[in-house]
């Protein structure tokens, strides 16, 4: 064990999990051909985002028809003036997409890693009053039915709520932002929030004990059913994924291959994908190579805006 | 009884599922937290004895072999909510084997910050997290750090329990436990789930933590809790969320300040539901 997962090991009971992140080593190339992803430029949460996520659809080639369709949106904090939730605009725009795609049924869920009551997370973030029949479309995943499911990491078994392990597709509307252990939190981290609080506690802490990164692997090993819209018209820099800065990039990331979207997520912030320890151990399972990733879209360039760092993530700034 | 307890104890009464037991939520299966909160909320109620037994068998069945409670049907693991089920045998006043094998079960278990691992991890790194890892306290499952919520419900079980005189580690989990809830508490004078400082940055406190937090505190006369009190009930009077009011309606109910009726809708959420009916009656405190 080196000196780095060691400590790791030790303090992940406390919420503290990583130091910051992987040493340089080589992405592993991942299954042959490409993976599809969409960089569309939104200077605002007033912009038509129903128009598009239905261009980002389409670039992507996703298709919904007669689908159970999750969508999972990173809602973690009471903060109304944070760039901490996945904006209500994209949530709505992603509920309007799912439904004009032919999906069979589309709800919305999550389970908060801190506080207990996500409803009222949901009030405050204006997601009750800014998304249609909300009520009747959400499912808070700390509390919904559970069943297990075999292995996961060392584990025998981890139990998940039935609505996640039912959808057909699961969608993770993630937000863009630094995360002070695992570098940035992105597409595959927000999975997170379908682990039930009821049976793991608040905060999770068995993924911790695990380790974030090779719990970040494990959940996107066990749901592959998943699409990814990431959040990137208003991000968060600095000491994410709460307490962090505000960081205009102007963008939505989406597509079907979650490795490849955070890949380019990461390269928009400036950080090197091949020093994120989750996604150098999951890239075996898809593309995180820039070779590998079909740019569909906006090019990396055009949008790439340096997010600030903490110390401690020093290492993981794209050369 | 006013209308506000009836709405409250006839909504229980209305979602008890066939097996005795509570969901979260009206219709979904049965867990060991919306159950235990419903039978305390009614164990005082006489018009409510026949759905309280049926609740209570369900309760009594879910006990594994080594002492604990698992959460539910489908979940075969040990869970903080022993911690309900030891306190709701006291409110009950039953103090028989499962009851003895629970409280064992409690001031056996601890979390992993008095290992060596996790100590050894903390001397060489003790700003990712700043906290006293010598308080030996509870975590919401085995193997994992002590967290605030299961800490409070442990104090308030075994604080009840040390009147049946059955545990001699008892005093000694209760005292270290206090220290730990003290040694957590945030810069701005209340808790959240448990880390007060990370990375050297001060994290806010929650209402709802704060609540729970003062619950386990509550009865030991020795400490001075002025500054955090005031805080609870400054969020009483300005948190919108309906549950964290709630638990400080139960919180401050220990401490003889009573709340008035939460304005804020309980809706069909089982936890908030039965815990303003503990809050107004007083069952916890």
């Amino acid at each position: 064990m080196r000196r780095r997962q060691f400590l790791q090991a030790g303090i992940a009971g406390a919420g503290a999990a990583q130091f910051g992140c992987s040493s340089q080593e080589s992405l592993a190339a991942g299954p042959p051909g490409q993976s599809a992803v969409a960089i569309l430029k939104a200077t605002s949460y007033s912009a038509d985002l129903p128009a598009l996520l239905r261009r980002g659809a389409q670039l992507c080639g996703l298709g919904a028809k007669g689908k159970r369709v999750l969508l999972k949106p990173n809602l973690v904090e009471f903060a109304s003036n944070a760039a901490i939730n996945t904006h209500v605009a994209v949530i709505a725009a992603a509920v309007e997409l799912f439904h004009s795609l032919g999906a069979a049924e589309v709800l919305i869920g999550e389970g908060p890693g801190h506080r207990r009551d996500t409803i009222a997370l949901a009030e405050e973030a204006e997601y009750r009053r800014g998304i249609a029949q909300f009520d009747s479309l959400f499912v808070d995943l700390n509390r919904d039915d559970v069943s297990p499911l075999r292995g996961f990491a060392d584990l025998p078994e981890i139990y998940l709520p039935n609505t996640a392990l039912k959808a057909d597709l699961i969608v993770s509307l993630a937000k863009m932002k630094t995360h002070h252990w695992a570098g940035a939190t992105l597409s595959m981290k927000n999975f997170f929030g379908i682990v039930p609080g009821s049976v793991y506690g608040w905060p999770k802490n068995q993924l911790h004990q695990i380790g974030i990164d090779r719990s970040i692997a494990e959940l996107h090993r066990v749901l592959p059913r998943s699409f990814a819209i990431v959040d990137g018209i208003v991000g968060m820099e600095g000491n994410g994924p709460i307490q962090g800065d505000p960081k205009s990039v102007g963008v939505l990331v989406m597509g079907s291959d979650l490795i490849s979207v955070d890949a380019t997520c990461c390269r928009i912030m400036g950080i090197d994908p091949e020093r994120v320890e989750y996604i150098r151990i999951t890239a075996e399972r898809g593309h995180a190579h820039p070779g590998r990733i079909d740019q569909r879209g906006e090019s990396i360039q055009s949008v790439q805006t340096k997010f600030a760092l903490i110390d401690a993530l020093k290492n993981v700034r794209l050369a | 009884m006013s209308d506000f307890l009836t709405s409250r104890l006839d909504f229980l009464r209305a979602t008890q599922n066939a097996d005795g037991g509570w969901g979260f939520f009206p219709g979904k299966q049965s867990w060991l937290e919306p159950t235990a909160y419903a039978l305390i909320a009614l164990h005082t109620d006489p018009s409510s004895r026949p759905s309280f037994e049926r609740g209570w068998n369900l309760m009594r069945s879910w006990q594994m072999p080594d002492g604990s409670w698992k959460p539910c049907a489908a979940v075969q693991e040990p869970h903080w909510t022993t911690a309900l089920c030891v306190t709701l045998h006291e409110l009950r006043g039953v103090y028989d084997q499962p009851f003895q094998r629970g409280v064992g079960w409690l001031v056996g278990t601890s979390g992993i910050e008095n290992g060596l691992r996790f100590r050894f991890a903390h001397f060489l790194r003790p700003s990712v997290v700043e906290l006293d890892p010598s308080f030996k306290a509870w975590p919401w499952r085995p193997g994992n750090a002590s967290w605030i919520e299961p800490t409070a419900h442990a104090l308030v079980a075994l604080k009840k329990a040390r009147n049946a005189g059955t545990n001699p580690r008892i005093e000694e989990r209760i005292r270290m436990g206090e220290k730990m809830i003290l040694d957590r508490r945030c810069g701005d004078g209340g808790w959240n789930y448990g880390n007060r400082k990370v990375l050297g940055t001060d994290l806010p406190s929650y209402p709802e933590t704060t609540a729970l937090a003062l619950l386990g505190l509550a009865g030991n006369p020795a400490l001075n809790l002025a500054a955090p009190l005031a805080v609870a009930q400054r969020y009483l009077r300005e948190t919108r969320s309906p549950l964290a009011k709630a638990l400080l309606g139960v919180s401050l109910r220990s401490y003889s300040i009573t709340a008035a009726p939460s304005e804020l809708l309980a809706g069909k959420d089982t936890l908030i539901n039965a815990l303003e009916i503990i809050g107004a009656s007083g069952a916890l405190a």
